[in-house]
């Protein structure tokens, strides 16, 4: 997944060090967050009433910890290769992640299909570069009906799925 | 060895029920969420009407059509359509965007089918003395053999070892989200009821692997995956060649899934990575694992596909299922009135295991153009389809795979905000695959680990326990052999580059001297 047109692209771009001071933030934020993690964890495992459960979680926390806290002294005495988020349209984006979230909690109000036709609509138009067109229209609608329409009888009668 | 079994195999209908159950299997593994298990599990019921050994010959087709299946998703969408499939995406999604999707389709076929020969083959001629190494595993070493796979991670990690260290430890914390399996804490749920169930692997796999394609794939205009010269043929003379050529990597990576899959519990995954971490050890210094590296997919996929024949081992002699499919299978095996055990293979219903078997080669041979031919329209598909409708096609397939899991909205939920995370992270140089690997992993090791650790604090020996038995230290010093290598490769290929390097001087300084 290291598919870097984009990213190296921006990485290209911004090989100076503006661009290179900000991924280096983005490194440095994630290896704390994981830091961080591995801190809640130890704390969580306080609460356990059984040392078979604790001594997992928190060996695997002080892992956590120690390899965090080396990436987070390398990205930071180093430096870090990573070129950000890459190039590409941030709404976009979103607009794939919040319409699969919308799906999510529309799902038990509406029922599955109208649902996934929020998150498949989304997606749709996030994805779609080209201009909208009356026929480009019809070919997607359809497809999209006859998918899921295809998907919901597949999972629900043939799977027995029992699909919202 | 009866030959009235194999007779009994080659009727129409047997044949038919093969062929159509690696099919279904096939389509079925290659969607993402719906797994072997699941496709064993919703037909059984249909088995319940026919006859034992039709039965049976329909459901092990299935199973070891739906282990390949993973693969197609794996490949071209770089989400595994099955667990056992993880590895596939290491080197079979670079190859497909760089153009040679089809190949990978193709490679993956050939070396699943040769998995698959060999640990049914050693259903057919082994299974009573294999069945042992089941016996012969303990807690401890399936601690070991857990630790041995998240190994891996060095391996995966090159130039970013305490990063991958970091996300196959926050894998191995997510695997202890919910009800522990030895002692029913209820751990890391912050109150929540959503997370008791804790991350599902399948969810998991979806949301780290898929979602981060699907948010790079709508931020550009590009093509999902470079398209081949010719997308209307297969390349199957190259990818038999290519197999071919690795058959080392391919007889190591079948018997290695042929013993992983005897062991109860471990199963196709563990087999892929115990595969891939031995294939990449003994790479040639050419090859360049992790970047479309035919022989990552022959050692993945022909380890998985073997795990089919060597689960069924202690299934049909011991009565242990090992791989989840497998008590699914022994389940119907039991409704069929077939009573499992060592006396199966000597008398009796001897000849229902044996028609068994041979049903299970059959089919799986018929997975062989099967597969290329549904790899060809997959491959076809994905690559032509316009992105406006891949990338909606593949977000709902996500949604309807995740959910049907365990039918609910908050796994789906659960998979879309791990795949952002593993997107964000992915971005900032901690890739997903340790993540995935600590996850997977993290249960086997807990729970070999506190019953080792409960056994051996009983005899009063936690040392012995865990580093006195003889297959405790094999698999000990296979998994430092796995840490070790990247760094003993990097310096090796540093000194032939040296080498290299001190022989070009010398070649050109008699040149100089002769002349001078």
């Amino acid at each position: 997944m290291s598919e870097t047109n984009g990213a190296g692209g921006a990485g290209g771009a911004g090989g100076t060090g503006g661009n290179g001071a900000s991924t280096r933030t983005g490194s440095v934020l994630v290896a704390l967050f994981f830091v961080v993690a591995g801190v809640v964890t130890l704390y969580d495992t306080t609460t356990y009433t059984d040392i078979d459960s604790k001594v997992f979680p928190r060996a695997a926390a002080i892992l956590l910890i120690v390899a965090a806290s080396i990436a987070l002294v390398g990205d930071i005495v180093r430096g870090t290769r990573e070129t950000g988020f890459g190039q590409g349209d941030w709404w976009r984006r979103i607009l794939l992640i919040v319409a699969m979230l919308a799906c999510c909690l529309a799902m038990p109000i509406t029922g599955f299909l109208p649902a996934a036709g929020i998150a498949f609509d989304g997606a749709l138009i996030a994805a779609l570069h080209e201009r909208w067109t009356a026929r480009r229209a019809v070919i997607y609608g359809g497809s999209a009906v006859v998918l899921m329409g295809g998907f919901y009888a597949l999972f629900r009668y043939a799977l027995h799925v029992p699909l919202p | 060895m009866e030959a009235g079994s194999f007779l009994a195999v080659l009727t129409p209908l047997n044949l038919l029920l093969a062929l159509a159950g690696v099919a279904a299997g096939t389509l079925i593994g290659s969607i993402p969420g719906l797994t072997a298990t699941m496709a064993v599990a919703v037909l059984v019921p249909i088995t319940f009407a026919m006859e034992p050994a039709s039965a049976l010959i329909l459901l092990g087709a299935i199973y070891t059509g739906a282990i390949h299946g993973g693969a197609y998703a794996a490949i071209l969408l770089n989400t595994p359509g099955t667990p056992s499939a993880i590895a596939t995406t290491f080197d079979g999604y670079p190859m497909a965007q760089r153009g040679e999707g089809d190949l990978a389709v193709a490679i993956a076929c050939f070396a699943s089918v040769a998995g698959g020969l060999v640990g049914a083959l050693a259903l057919l001629f082994l299974a009573p003395p294999l069945s042992r190494v089941a016996l012969a595993f303990g807690p401890v070493e399936y601690f070991w053999l857990a630790i041995f796979g998240l190994s891996l991670i060095a391996a995966l990690s090159t130039g970013a070892l305490w990063k991958g260290l970091a996300g196959g430890a926050f894998g191995l914390i997510l695997s202890s989200v919910g009800v522990a399996e030895v002692s029913a804490d209820i751990r890391l749920t912050f109150g929540s009821q959503t997370l008791i169930g804790g991350f599902g692997v399948v969810g998991a796999l979806i949301g780290l692997y898929c979602i981060p394609v699907l948010i790079d794939l709508v931020a550009v205009p590009e093509r999902h995956l470079k398209m081949a010269d010719d997308v209307d043929t297969m390349p199957i003379g190259s990818a038999a060649g290519l197999v071919w050529r690795s058959k080392l990597n391919l007889v190591r990576s079948s018997v290695i899934g042929t013993l992983v899959g005897i062991l109860p519990g471990a199963g196709g995954s563990v087999a892929g990575l115990v595969a891939y971490s031995e294939a990449k050890r003994n790479a040639r210094d050419d090859q360049r694992f992790g970047e479309g590296e035919p022989d990552g997919i022959i050692a993945t996929e022909s380890a998985n596909n073997a795990t089919v024949g060597g689960g069924f081992i202690p299934t049909l002699v011991l009565g242990l299922p090992g791989t989840p499919p497998d008590a699914v299978i022994l389940g119907a095996l039991l409704v069929q009135g077939v009573r499992t055990g060592p006396a199966l293979f000597e008398s009796g219903g001897g000849s229902i295991a044996y028609t068994f078997i041979y049903g299970l080669l059959i089919a799986t041979v018929l997975m062989l153009p099967v597969g290329l031919l549904i790899g060809r329209y997959a491959y076809r598909t994905i690559v032509t389809i316009p992105k406006a409708m891949l990338v909606p096609s593949v977000a709902f397939m996500t949604v309807i795979g995740t959910f049907a899991i365990h039918n609910s909205i908050s796994d789906v939920t659960l998979m879309i905000l791990l795949g952002v995370f593993g997107w964000v992270v992915g971005r900032f140089g901690f890739s997903a695959s340790p993540i995935v690997l600590g996850l997977i992993l993290g249960p086997i090791a807990e729970q070999g680990f506190v019953q080792g650790w409960i056994i051996g604090s009983a005899i009063e020996d936690l040392p012995g326990m865990f580093f006195g038995r003889p297959l405790s230290l094999a698999i000990i010093a296979f998994t430092l052999m796995s840490l070790c290598w990247p760094a003993f490769a990097a310096r090796r290929r540093a000194r032939a580059a040296k080498a290299g390097g001190a022989a070009s001087v010398n070649r050109s300084t008699p040149t100089d001297g002769g002349t001078s």
